[in-house]
């Protein structure tokens, strides 16, 4: 037992983080615009660099590891505020790779976009029906969407498509309306724990999420001076830091620790996963708020990048249900001791 | 990272788990006294019969000498079990047990530790003072040097269990005039030393409930030769023991607060069945995120593991700390929100709200959750003390 990387896996998040910091600093946002985000030119390099097929089988063109070296590159990405397209292209292409397509290689090459359809009301997958918001859709040519039963890919020609403007103006977002599409591609729940493995990948993020909130709010308090001190010496800035660090702990380690419940087939993987989208997304969506507050007036500007991270939070939140929906399907669950 | 536990490490279960099956304490736990004492000590005594005492403590002072993961599957396996909680035990097998193997003489090791694995000895702390809480370095108790002894006056409170001890973790100022931290010393106080004196104190859980009480000092004599570690040196010798508070022995609190979850789960659906779904009622969600919280509970205990296996010494245990007793907390409470009405009642036979004024504390002792919030943000976060 041990929740820490091991030598190999330290490698691959140094190298993520590397790549990261060199090409994603959190700053390219501001300086991209108010709109969208240029993440899309990351893809090919990430898939160059053997990072899109991490947790795909070698056999099937990818790395052939566990969703626990996944979930370190995901959080990671988290802590970039990388688009959601990440979670589009990795789940996209564990579909296509499992159904043979064509696009598979492409997908893991970063060389092919992928959105993500999120449901907003009843949907059918494998009938080809229902309502959905599409994330980070626009210019991708396949877009993934997945439920309790299983996953499918589409075509973006597949959705009868509507603009709206997105709460987090950093990705785009649509509706989209799917009524009797056949899908490219689907891939049962009973054949991959698609909707698990989703969960998890979204609590990394989360995680990372949250852990970006907590540094950008503790680097602040060190910093930013009032009544002749730095607020972090104050107490009632000091113990809000504090909060988002026992958030930040609590939703790591759980992560990491139903990554390998998943990843060995343990009887409590479902449950775990579960956990893990419930308690990190808990935390981002708070640290986001609290992180607002640290900065004070700046916080609430669009100058700041703090807002990014609780807009952030909410989307994640959203993804494969919201907290409401992950505790009710929580509850209904066996017990896991 | 990895989940999986070697073949030997999963005998051990396997073995652990058989023993506590055949062997746990039907009996119920008595709340207090001699009772609760002697009850304590045949359980922990038990546990030394079977060969399950001391799982990661050294051989040769009575100890299986495995490793932390073995003494984190023993835990589990313990809770799972529902085996008693051994609460008089607890300073003495997670406090001053890990501080003499780790800074006691020879001779202190050879005569205490294997006494407090075979259940004979019950130890207390003398840590707190009435003018020393929170600020603990601020502590006066003095102990003044006449001979090869220590004569101590003074006085230390909400000492847990100090009436039903044997042997007392006593910290003492030794040099007035040093610097707060460096004029302490951590003795061994025999209970039964002329001139201490003791004075109930009855907790909030129900009239007559005596958890802890005052001691008084009055030229307590004590040999030089129970200082563990040097003289003056037991500030640190004290916050090595402080540590061990947060280590594999957490994660039997975290199953068995998983355990009390699951049954308070039971509970909802049979009160509440039938009209509509427990998972749509309010009740209901809080259940959901205590189960969740509790999963991140026993994580985060792993990652302490995880932490101190790799030699990483640091203030992260705080952060699990934190986080555990807020849920604690809300747990208790949560299971009087469950019976409504009937939680004004606190009969003897049932200990729900016995439990849930208890849990009050858990956010006190060891160290307030405030304390734990300067601990982090200055420990962990680096940031600048007020
Ligand atoms: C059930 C129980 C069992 C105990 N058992 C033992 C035992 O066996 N042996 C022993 O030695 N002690 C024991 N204690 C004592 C315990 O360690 C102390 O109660 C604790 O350290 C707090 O000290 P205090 O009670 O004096 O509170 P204080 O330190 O007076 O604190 C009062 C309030 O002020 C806050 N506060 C204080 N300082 C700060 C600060 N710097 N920043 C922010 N807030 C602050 C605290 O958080 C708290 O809310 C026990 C306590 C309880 C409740």
């Amino acid at each position: 037992m041990d929740l820490l990387p091991n030598d190999e896996q330290t490698a691959i998040v140094d190298a993520v983080k590397e790549f990261l910091v060199g090409e994603a600093p959190v700053d390219r946002l501001r300086a991209h615009g108010e709109v969208g985000n240029p993440d899309a030119a990351l893809w090919p390099r990430l898939g160059e660099l053997g990072f899109l097929g991490l947790g795909i089988a070698e056999a099937q063109g990818g790395a052939g590891l566990s969703s626990a070296e996944e979930v370190l590159a995901f959080r990671e990405y988290g802590r970039h505020l990388i688009s959601p397209a990440i979670l589009a292209l990795t789940l996209a292409a564990r579909v296509a790779s499992a159904a043979g397509l064509l696009a598979a290689p492409e997908l893991l090459a970063g060389t092919m976009r992928a959105g993500l359809a999120n449901q907003r009301g009843p949907a059918d997958l494998r009938a080809g029906t229902g309502v959905f918001h599409l994330i980070e859709a626009k210019g991708a040519e396949l877009i993934v969407a997945w439920d309790e039963d299983g996953a499918a890919l589409f075509r973006r020609d597949d959705f009868t498509i509507e603009p709206v403007r997105s709460t987090d103006a950093l990705v785009s977002l649509e509706r989209g309306t799917l009524s009797g599409a056949q899908p490219l591609a689907y891939l049962s729940a009973a054949d991959d724990a698609i909707h698990d493995r989703a969960r998890l990948l979204i609590a990394a993020l989360a995680a990372g999420t949250a852990e970006g909130a907590r540094d950008m709010a503790v680097d602040y308090a060190k910093v930013r001076e009032q009544f002749g001190k730095p607020i972090g010496s104050f107490q009632a800035v000091k113990h809000r830091c504090a909060e988002m660090a026992i958030r930040t702990e609590a939703a790591w380690s759980l992560t990491a620790f139903a990554s390998l419940a998943f990843a060995l087939g343990r009887e409590d993987s479902a449950f775990m996963a579960t956990s893990a989208k419930i308690v990190a997304t808990d935390a981002a969506l708070k640290n986001g708020a609290s992180n607002i507050q640290v900065h004070g007036a700046i916080g609430f500007t669009s100058e700041a990048d703090a807002h990014h991270y609780l807009k952030r939070a909410h989307l994640l939140d959203q993804l494969g249900g919201d907290l409401r929906r992950q505790r009710e399907r929580l509850l209904d669950m066996p017990s896991a001791l | 990272m990895d989940l999986d536990f070697t073949a030997e490490d999963r005998q051990f279960r396997e073995d652990a788990r058989a023993w506590l099956m055949a062997n746990v304490t039907r009996e119920p736990r008595p709340h207090e006294g001699r009772e609760l004492r002697e009850y304590d000590l045949a359980w922990q005594r038990k546990q030394y019969e079977g060969g399950w005492a001391g799982v990661s403590w050294p051989v040769e002072y009575g100890g299986l000498g495995l490793s932390l993961t073995r003494q984190l599957i023993w835990f589990e396996e313990y809770a799972r079990a529902e085996a008693p909680d051994n609460h008089l035990c607890f300073v003495g097998l997670n406090h001053a047990g890990p501080t003499l193997i780790a800074k006691g003489s020879e001779e202190q090791k050879a005569y205490h530790l294997p006494r407090l694995l075979k259940g004979e000895t019950v130890w207390c702390q003398g840590f707190s003072e009435p003018n020393a809480g929170s600020d603990l370095g601020s502590l006066r108790t003095k102990a003044e040097i006449d001979g090869d002894h220590l004569v101590v006056n003074g006085s230390k409170i909400w000492t847990s269990h100090g009436h039903l001890a044997d042997f007392q973790e006593l910290l003492v100022r030794t040099d007035p005039d040093a610097p707060k931290h460096k004029g302490i010393s951590w003795v061994i106080c025999d209970m039964t030393t002329p001139g201490m004196d003791l004075r109930p104190i009855n907790i909030m859980t129900a009239p007559h409930h005596q958890h802890f009480v005052q001691v008084f000092y009055d030229d307590v004599r004590i040999p030089l030769s129970n200082v563990v570690g040097d003289l003056n040196d037991g500030w640190k010798v004290a916050m090595s023991t402080l540590g061990f508070e947060r280590g594999t022995a957490q994660i039997k609190d975290q199953i068995r607060y998983a355990v009390l979850v699951e049954r308070m789960i039971e509970e909802a659906r049979a009160r509440f069945g039938g009209n509509s779904p427990l998972s749509k009622d309010e009740i209901g969600s809080r259940l959901a995120q205590l189960r969740a919280d509790m999963a991140a509970a026993r994580a985060m205990t792993y990652m302490v593991v995880s932490r101190a296996q790799a030699g990483i010494q640091g203030s992260e245990a705080s952060l699990m700390r934190a986080m555990v007793g807020e849920v604690q907390q809300r747990a208790r409470r949560l299971a009087l929100d469950i019976i409504g009405p009937d939680a004004l009642e606190n009969p003897e036979d049932d200990d729900r709200v016995f439990y849930y004024l208890r849990s009050y504390s858990i956010t006190i002792a060891a160290g307030t959750a405030e304390v734990q919030r300067n601990i982090i943000g200055e420990r962990v976060l680096g940031l600048p003390r007020g």
